[in-house]
């Protein structure tokens, strides 16, 4: 998956806390990698997007896949390409000369980019612990080789590395050994409030507050798997807000409209449901 | 500094190697951190790998920081804290080369004496500089970096200060939930049980093989020659079966339902069977054991590739286990013991686990426990439990 790299969506809108703050500047300041964990919807890698945002710096985004293999972050040997120009030999390409075959991998890009990148390595938990191994090497050592041209490339900046795992189970201990380590929390109310407020600045205090008050209720529900994160919230928000018959008074007398946008799943939905109707 | 601190983290538990200290001091000769509260954090940050000894943390750092008065260091716990340095340069040279901010092969060229110098120099380097004798903390602003913008840019500060002492913080134990005594959750079951997916190719042929297009061009003369593969996906087949009778299995039902909605949201091949305490010539499909019996004759048919997980107590009258006739059931009439059919279904299956919610220390107090232990491999349904058992379902026989 490529995403634009100067495409920060929704970065201005991140509600930075004072610890995560001092975290991110410390590991900065080390040059280490640093490893954010958290419940789903915690905004683990809006983070990386705020960063390359306030310290305007390009970012780059590695998507994590199971199947992946290290050197398919650092690099690629583009062989088909070759072989269809060797075959056809109408392309401005040298065939002879390999190196023009190869391309940069995420890693790769933010190692030769002339400008310090921000990094961001995100749900790293879905590869095998052999490849968080391996990839904190090349990330400690800042170099890496390509085997094709005997070429060893250094970066030229070293990036700023964010890792995010939505793992509940560690990493290895000589990953987590070279990284800092944040969990980010759920949001508190007050934190929420300022959420709220930077996605819905013309929202009416009163609505916000009940929708809030709500949510936080619906979220203590019971036997629930998946709870509603802040992504579920802004998006009822965002439903109840185009409801002209919604009231404020109905919303805090527990009466809640639309839950399927909060949750997701069928049992989760028909427990929500039912103790919502109990409240009432 | 803090090595006080840091043998209190030790003393508790947590494995905070010297090499993170050693970050932390760097990070205190920064000058990044100016207050109790930056160092509760980055501390933290820096030295605490999981959010699970979070709450460890917070206890020694309450404990700790609270009208403590400032001691220096003395002549023992430099001794502690250098033999604990020198271990771990042996194991890492160039990781401690970067903690004191030397080159590795400065570093290479120093004796052990020397690094030890070298080392009691820079704390007291910092003790000097950052923290005027007698304080913990430097407060002044002298140091280019802190909140006001360590360059390029810093992060700015945009969301609501804590208006609390880090201690206060640290006393409400925020992170309680997430000690490791905490329930085992879904998410961590799956975590131990995505492990267990094995992969095989199936479904249509997508995907090029460039290996073999290459392989296959040449031998064509160069005439191009695209070879596809098919994706690889899970096709590992599970069988579960799970103790669903009896007041024995009561406390457990919790999280052993939580395992139930796990593997059946998960495994594409997965078959659920119930049985009461032990297995005897049928196990059921249905909660209630009663509509859809199985005879355990019939999983010689299936695929001995399977895995088969058994959840149970294994706790039981010794004679249930042991006697021709043993059921509790009237109606089921047996011909051979539970034990032999256990050593059947082991035998039938070579990947088996049987998990045990009772606590291992609890094992040796039943008798029937051991006689399932030397038929099945036994673990402990809890995180570490499950992570050996995925382990040995994994391992190719």
């Amino acid at each position: 998956m490529t995403k634009d790299n100067n495409s920060f969506r929704g970065g201005s809108k991140y509600i930075l806390d004072d610890e995560l703050a001092k975290v991110v500047n410390v590991s900065i300041a080390l040059e280490m990698p640093l490893l954010l964990k958290g419940e789903p919807g915690t905004g683990k890698t809006m983070l990386a997007h705020a960063i390359a945002e306030s310290l305007k710096m390009p970012l780059i985004v590695l998507n994590v896949k199971s199947s992946m293999k290290l050197v398919d972050a650092l690099y690629q040997y583009d062989t088909l390409t070759r072989l269809n120009d060797s075959r056809f030999g109408d392309s401005k390409r040298d065939v002879s000369n390999i190196e023009e075959y190869i391309r940069m991998g995420k890693i790769g890009q933010a190692f030769v980019s002339d400008l310090r990148t921000v990094l961001l390595i995100d749900e790293i938990d879905k590869a095998d612990s052999d490849f968080q191994d391996d990839m904190l090497d090349v990330l400690d050592q800042m170099q890496f080789d390509i085997i094709e041209v005997d070429k060893t490339i250094t970066a030229r900046n070293r990036p700023v590395i964010i890792i995010t795992s939505n793992a509940k189970k560690d990493l290895s201990d000589p990953f987590l050994g070279r990284c800092n380590f944040h969990h980010i929390a759920f949001p508190d109310t007050g934190t929420m409030r300022l959420i709220v407020g930077v996605h819905f600045p013309n929202l009416s205090r009163d609505l916000s507050e009940a929708c809030i008050e709500a949510f936080y209720r619906l979220r203590d529900f019971k036997g629930i798997e998946k709870k509603p994160a802040t992504r579920e919230l802004i998006n009822w928000i965002r439903a109840l807000k185009t409801d002209p018959d919604m009231h404020i008074k109905s919303l805090s007398r527990g009466n809640a409209p639309y839950l399927g946008i909060l949750f997701k799943k069928s049992a989760d939905l028909a427990a929500a449901t039912q103790q919502s109707a109990r409240l009432r | 500094m803090f090595i006080e601190f840091f043998y209190a983290l030790r003393e508790r538990g947590l494995s905070v190697s010297p090499t993170s200290f050693l970050r932390l001091q760097k990070a205190l000769s920064l000058g990044m951190i100016q207050s109790v509260d930056d160092f509760y954090t980055t501390a933290r940050a820096i030295l605490v790998k999981s959010e699970r000894y979070f709450d460890m943390y917070d206890q020694v750092f309450a404990h700790f920081f609270r009208g403590v008065a400032l001691k220096a260091p003395d002549e023992i716990e430099l001794t502690e804290i250098v033999r604990a340095l020198l271990e771990e340069w042996l194991k890492n040279p160039e990781q401690i080369a970067e903690a004191l901010g030397l080159d590795a092969s400065e570093l290479k060229k120093m004796t052990p004496e020397e690094l030890i110098q070298y080392f009691l120099d820079r704390l007291k380097d910092q003790t000097e500089a950052h923290h005027g004798g007698n304080r913990w903390i430097g407060t002044g602003g002298t140091s280019p970096v802190g909140r006001s913008g360590y360059h390029p840019g810093g992060m700015r500060v945009g969301g609501q200060s804590r208006n609390k002492s880090a201690v206060k913080v640290a006393m409400e134990r925020r992170y309680k939930d997430y000690s490791q005594e905490g329930p085992l959750t879904e998410v961590q079951m799956g975590e131990a049980l995505k492990r267990l997916r094995r992969m095989i190719p199936s479904g249509p042929k997508d995907i090029v093989n460039v290996d073999k297009t290459i392989y296959e061009t040449m031998r064509n003369a160069g005439e191009i020659e695209i070879i596809f593969d098919r994706r690889l996906s899970d096709r590992l087949k599970i069988i579960l079966m799970i103790d669903n009778g009896g007041w024995s299995m009561d406390p457990y039902v919790e999280v052993v339902q939580t395992l139930f909605h796990y593997a059946r949201s998960q495994f594409k091949d997965l078959k659920i069977y119930y049985f009461h305490n032990t297995i005897y010539s049928r196990v059921w499909q249905d909660a209630e054991r009663r509509y859809k019996p199985e005879p355990i004759d019939d999983f010689i048919r299936k695929d001995p590739e399977t895995r088969l997980i058994i959840v149970g107590d294994a706790s039981m009258a010794p004679y249930e286990l042991m006697h021709t006739n043993g059921s509790i059931y009237i109606d089921e009439v047996e011909l051979g013991t539970g034990i032999e059919r256990l050593k059947f279904l082991a035998k039938t299956f070579r990947h088996s686990v049987w998990l045990n919610p009772q606590r291992e220390d609890e094992w040796h107090h039943t008798f029937t426990v051991g006689m399932i232990w030397r038929v099945f491999p036994m673990f402990e349904l809890t995180l570490d439990g499950l992570e050996k058992a995925v382990q040995h379902l994994r391992v190719r026989h």
